[in-house]
């Protein structure tokens, strides 16, 4: 039995419900990730889990107990749990110190415990000299770094961490993301972690849960998910792919719209219907002329942009579709000429959704 | 933390449930009980006690009652336009130009809010009565004039709305100067940029910028003049004319006419109900969140020789609504009559010996209005504390209902309020009446939509993740908001705290209906001693009322627990 | 005075139910040691006045000081809350008062309908008092009595030019001048405007609205407005005001018309219910003592029917004041009307 699992988990406002039945188990000490665009329903799962609203069906259990289901809800100050928020909430009117040791006086250990262990948690995360600073005087990342602070301060049994690196800039945003793992793999608290950032969720995540629409959409190691997406929103929504579709001839060919046939290396196509097939841009070869056998058909190029370590090439195909390509700089190929694109078949991902 | 702990931690009961219907029952009983009444007696017979319509008939028949309210809506709307027409410019003087002490006369027109109307009234009743007033004795020696030259009457229909523009007024130049703060120079500028004179920007860009506050703030003066009892009381009656409301105070003179009055309330209440949509159209409309856009200071604007101008335009309306009122009550305060000219001789502390230790009412009046405040202003707080948070967070279906039933009595004029309170509270079965209960109901009444709309507002400032992280760690919804969100909105409680108090000692409308002589209120003391001609007294209570509301604001702001430095909030 | 009559709906349906009660005055009493004795044993008297009250406290500390051991409880509000407090005590089942007194008579008709008031007569009152002065079945009295006064200020107006008369006061000359009460405030200017309506029709009062009149509230206020110099000349006034005001140097004329001036009685009453029954007759009697009666005139300007009571010599006697008397019990159903008429003439 994993320690955080959710099961048939339901939430509707009124009519609308936006967590359709969600079913996931997290191990303890893992880094679990909701990934997915906006309106997903992602952070109404995460908030699910803190407690902050009560479930409409299904339950979550924490440590084999159920803490929400539609029969009622522990309120989030019951659950042992600790959270960073987007917009970190630090209180403005304690000092980074009090900040940190607010979720210790709460738990009524000494004064002399609490010291101790917020300075140790500061000394980690490198906020010591602040300590006696207000929120309002420090700067966006020391910010975040006080809200990671307070969370980790009252050793949660479960750490929820909601678009936490949202508001930081470019540069921050990277630094922070190496620092979140840092801590996890110092700590290892049971983690679940909300992000739009596919690749926020590759750098931290154990597991990344690619959710749509109330539902979630394939869960996986991060190299799962990219290499081996089961669905065409999760091909789409993680790194830049092309969708090619057409008929189903076999479990694992299809004859696509431009009239070529391709043959995918892994993947199982829907038992009926349209057939589609996901081909990362990086994996697929262009060429003035053809040089292959299979998996392979021609088209016209539509642009042509040189980025220094590679070319990005658009090449419009029959059947309607557009292909985008990326190739070695020196596969040189003017708007307008002919092109012969080839479409690996190990690299070709049948896709059943 | 082991799971006994989590099993310990569940059996916390959330509150929010039964406080929820607690405060739905109050607010209901507090909103709809007098309203029921009026309408209950409004059908009323005043002869038998039966049902009639005649109540609504004499609105429409009596004279005397369509009198007074075509005076009372024209006394209204001359009083809007004009605090208007007097406070937008001051309000572009002092919030856009380089006009020098600026920030000291807008300090000034905002501290006399404290000012309550009815005191006001007699100052100008000391200053220009036709025959007696400071201003006509002056004018009169001063050309060598006989006595039956009258430079200005107040005892008229313009002098009772001069009187009272000059005491709302600020309300308009509130608003008006705050959105002129908000109004972007970017905007300005570009319009400059454009080739906009400063004249044209002015006309075409800031003016309709600032139009909906204007009209805002026009449609309060216009309330506040509409519902105002004081005011009227002293300076109509004797000028012979009625308003509606002091009409409805007549109707409960010996014998009262309980239906007719309440029949009578029901236009007041309907008018107040129009206005106040107009005024929610006016400010929801029209882009008006550009005001809430903060982009660059605003642009100063550099007044040159019209410095003098303005200056003595600005110093001419604070000598009418500010200087000249309080001079005439501290002068009545210290000589012997409002006419004496100020002399050694004539200084003289018998009006404050006679308030202060030969007036028997003297120190009930202070004791019970200032109870009746500091419990009013407290438990108002609260009570719009506790609705702004479940109406702001939505924690509970149908919390939003709370917020109407808070809101709703900004609808009742003070007047009708005491005519609905009187009928709901003076029978056999709730003994409320000459009671100081009575009191605090009514203000309670009175000022809870202002202290909700404070909280409200300032709840929405405060992030509802801060209040979350409080639960996450640890901390129950009543720790989280004791812990976190009282002392961020300390500023704001302690803002309407003392909002809600000066409101309440200023109050007259309701309280002239409902105070007995064991519940006497300054206030009333003040009005009762005007009918009985004594105005050294009132000067002196004026100066007692006012000094003490200061103190208590200033006070509330510093006390450590609730005042104090920020950064100290928590130890 | 007659404003913030808040009678509950109770009381006013009271009005119509009430028993009236028909019986010959009880025989006059004396003070014996024996009422003495048993005032004594209470201790305390409790008095409900509309008497101005630096006049009730002097008029508690002479009975205190002429029956030692019986404090005398002060409550002075103006009559019309003195008569709506003892309406709300006495229907709410609270008994706290023992004397009343009031300076409106519609108020004694009303509380003897209610059966509020014991009979009790003392000598002094059944031997001296003229008949029509007080309650033919003994419930009350008039224990004092004031003039609406005309008046005017001498500095401001010449005895030449002051109105003679009251309908000297139509004459244009005094249009702005004037300044007068309220009839629905104030119990004494009801009575004043009755009696004139009755005695000059209201198309006096008509005439009287076009001269553009200041229109106060209580019948204390004209006196002070001619004290401060407001209006040179009051329609209406409490003559122990104006009384008071000349002792303090104010110059005030008063003029009492040849048509007569209007008088308003305060009259006074033991309540049923007194909680202090003795110690009540006791100081019921003392009110109509030749010593309080002359303290009443002296110190509060007050007229008293006491024949023995002599007046200050500036103060114009009453024997030689043509006075218009009002009847309470015709007055009562006719103040809706007044009330009427006069807001038509006045405005307000």
């Amino acid at each position: 039995m994993s320690f955080l699992e959710l099961a048939g988990l339901v939430k509707s406002y009124g009519a609308v419900t936006v967590v359709k039945g969600v079913d996931l188990s997290v191990e303890k000490g893992q880094l679990v990730c909701l990934l997915g665009p906006s309106g997903c329903g992602k952070t109404t799962t995460l908030r699910l889990i803190a407690g902050f609203v009560a479930a409409s069906g299904g339950e979550i259990r924490v440590g084999g107990q159920v803490v929400s289901s539609a029969a009622g809800t522990v309120p989030p100050e019951g659950r042992n749990m600790s959270m960073i928020f987007q917009s970190y909430a630090l209180w403005p009117h304690m000092t980074v110190f009090q900040n940190v040791a607010y979720g210790l006086k709460l738990r009524k250990m000494s004064s002399e415990q609490i010291n101790k262990r917020v300075r140790e948690i500061l000394t980690v995360t490198q906020l010591l000299p602040l300590e006696g600073r207000y929120p309002g005087e420090l700067s966006g990342g020391q910010q975040q770094r006080v809200s990671l602070a307070r969370a980790l301060v009252v050793k949660p049994e479960i750490l929820l961490l909601d678009e936490p690196l949202s508001n930081l800039d470019a540069n921050l945003r990277e630094e922070m993301r190496f620092e979140i793992r840092r801590l996890h793999d110092e700590f290892r608290y049971t983690t679940v972690y909300v992000t739009h950032d596919q690749s926020e969720a590759m750098t931290t995540a154990d597991v990344i849960v690619v959710m749509n629409d109330g539902r979630i959409e394939q869960a996986g190691s991060p190299e799962d998910i990219y290499a081996r997406p089961e669905s065409e929103f999760v091909a789409r929504f993680i790194g830049g792919t092309n969708i090619l579709s057409g008929k189903r001839i076999s479990d694992d060919t299809v004859h696509c719209d431009g009239d070529f046939i391709l043959n995918c290396g892994s993947g199982t196509l829907a038992p009926s219907g349209r057939a589609i097939v996901s081909v990362r841009h990086h994996d697929i070869e262009i060429s003035e002329n053809r040089r292959w056998e299979t998996n392979t058909v021609s088209g016209r190029v539509v642009r042509q942009i040189y980025l220094g370590s590679h070319r990005d090439y658009l090449v419009s195909i029959p059947g309607g579709e557009t292909v985008r390509a990326l190739s070695p700089v020196d596969v040189r190929l003017p708007v307008g000429s002919e092109a012969w694109l080839h479409f690996p078949p190990n690299d070709c991902r049948a896709l059943a959704r | 933390m082991s799971a006994t702990v989590v099993e310990g931690r569940r059996a916390s009961v959330d509150l929010s449930v039964p406080i929820f219907l607690i405060l739905g029952l109050l607010l209901s009983v507090l909103v709809i009980l007098p309203l029921f009444w009026i309408i209950w007696y409004s059908f009323t017979s005043d002869g038998g006690g039966g049902f009639t319509l005649a109540n609504f008939a004499a609105l429409v028949t009596d004279p005397t009652l369509v009198r007074a309210y075509a005076i009372a809506i024209g006394m209204a709307f001359a009083v809007g336009v004009l605090s208007c027409l007097v406070a937008t410019p001051m309000a572009w003087l002092v919030a856009r130009t380089d006009l020098p002490g600026r920030r000291f006369f807008r300090m000034l027109i905002t501290a006399s809010f404290v000012t309550p109307p009815f005191l006001g009234a007699i100052a100008y009743e000391i200053l220009a009565a036709p025959n007696s007033g400071i201003v006509n004795v002056a004018f009169r020696s001063l050309f060598g004039l006989d006595s039956s030259t009258v430079l200005v009457n107040i005892y008229t229909f313009t002098g009772l709305v001069f009187a009272i523009a000059c005491f709302t007024f600020p309300y308009v130049f509130t608003l008006v100067a705050n959105a002129l703060d908000k109004v972007p120079s970017d905007l300005e500028d570009a319009s400059a940029i454009l080739g906009g004179g400063a004249m044209t920007t002015l006309r075409k860009v800031t003016f309709p910028l600032v139009l909906p506050a204007m009209l805002a703030g026009t449609l309060i003066a216009i309330l506040q003049s509409l519902t105002m009892f004081g005011s009227p009381a002293i300076i109509a009656l004797p000028a012979g004319f009625h308003v509606i409301t002091t009409k409805i105070w007549s109707l409960f003179q010996f014998p009262p006419r309980l239906g007719l009055a309440a029949a009578a309330a029901i236009p007041l209440l309907v008018i107040t109900v129009m206005l106040l949509r107009a005024q929610k159209a006016i400010l929801g409309r029209k882009g008006y969140t550009v005001l809430g856009g903060k982009s660059g200071t605003p642009r100063i604007n550099t007044l040159g020789n019209w410095k003098w101008a303005a200056m003595a335009f600005v110093l001419t309306v604070l000598s009418l609504t500010i200087f000249l009122p309080y001079g005439a009550i501290l002068k009545t305060a210290f000589t012997n009559t409002a006419g004496d000219p100020i002399t050694w001789e004539t200084l003289t502390l018998r009006h404050w010996r006679f308030v202060l230790f030969e007036f028997s009412a003297t120190q009930l009046a202070l004791r019970n209005t200032f109870l009746l405040g500091i419990l009013t202003a407290t438990i108002v707080t609260a009570i719009a504390l506790v609705t702004a948070y479940l109406v702001t967070r939505r924690s509970i279906a149908g919390a939003g209902y709370l917020g109407v039933l808070a809101t709703a009595p900004v609808a009742i004029p003070g007047i009708v309020l005491g005519v609905g309170l009187f009928l709901s509270y003076a029978n056999p079965t709730f003994q409320l009446y000459g009671t100081l209960w009575i009191l605090l109901i009514a203000f309670m009444t009175i000022e809870l939509p202002a202290g909700y709309q404070q909280m409200s507002s300032s709840f929405a400032g405060v992030h509802p993740e801060l209040e979350e992280a409080g639960r996450i760690m640890g901390a129950s919804r009543l720790r989280t908001l004791w812990d976190i969100t009282a002392p961020l909105l300390r500023t704001s409680v302690v803002a309407a705290w003392c909002f809600v108090f000066v409101g309440t000692i200023r109050e007259l409308s309701a309280t002239i209906l409902l105070t007995t002589a064991n519940t006497k209120l300054v206030s009333v003391i003040i009005y009762d001693l005007n009918e009985s001609g004594d105005l050294g007294a009132i000067c002196v209570l004026g100066i007692l009322l006012l000094v003490a509301s200061f103190a208590v604001v200033y006070i509330a702001n510093r006390v450590p627990v609730l005042g104090g430095s920020q950064m100290n909030a928590r130890g | 005075m007659w404003n913030k009559v808040f009678v509950t709906a109770a009381l006013v349906a009271g009005m119509a139910t009430a028993t009236i009660a028909r019986a010959e005055a009880p025989a006059p009493y004396n003070v014996t040691p024996e009422l003495e004795e048993a005032a004594k044993a209470e201790g305390k008297v409790v008095f409900y006045t509309a008497t101005d009250v630096a006049v009730a406290e002097k008029l508690a500390e002479l009975f205190e000081k002429t029956y030692p051991g019986i404090d005398v409880q002060v409550e002075r509000a103006g009559s019309e809350r003195v008569f709506q407090r003892i309406g709300q005590e006495i229907s709410s089942g609270i008994n706290n008062a023992d004397v009343i007194e009031t300076s409106d008579a519609v108020h004694f008709e009303y509380f003897k309908r209610q059966g509020w008031l014991q009979a009790a007569v003392p000598q002094e009152v059944a031997d001296k008092w003229p008949a029509d002065e007080r309650d033919p079945d003994g419930y009350f009295a008039a224990y004092r009595a004031h003039l609406s006064v005309l008046a005017y200020r001498t500095d401001l107006l010449s005895e030449a030019d002051a109105p003679k008369t009251w309908t000297d006061l139509l004459d244009p000359k005094y249009k702005g001048k004037m300044v007068k009460a309220h009839p629905g405030y104030s119990g004494t200017v009801m009575t004043a405007t009755y009696v004139l309506s009755e005695l000059l029709g209201w198309d006096y009062f008509e005439k009287l609205g076009q001269q553009d009149v200041m229109q106060v509230q209580s019948s204390t206020e004209p006196p002070k407005k001619l004290a401060q110099g407001e209006r040179p000349l009051e329609v209406d006034g409490n003559e122990y005001n104006i009384f008071r005001l000349q002792e303090e140097g104010v110059p005030i004329r008063i003029v009492y018309p040849e048509e007569g001036t209007p008088l308003a009685v305060g009259n006074a009453g033991i309540l049923s219910k007194a909680p202090n029954p003795n110690a009540a007759k006791l100081f019921y009697s003392f009110l109509f003592s030749l010593d309080a009666q002359q303290l009443n005139s002296d110190f509060g300007g007050l007229r008293s029917f006491h024949p023995e009571v002599v007046e200050k010599a500036e103060r114009t006697p009453m024997s030689k004041i043509k006075l218009l008397h009002s009847d309470p019990v015709k007055l009562e159903p006719l103040i809706q009307e007044i009330k009427t008429h006069y807001e038509q003439y006045f405005g307000t």
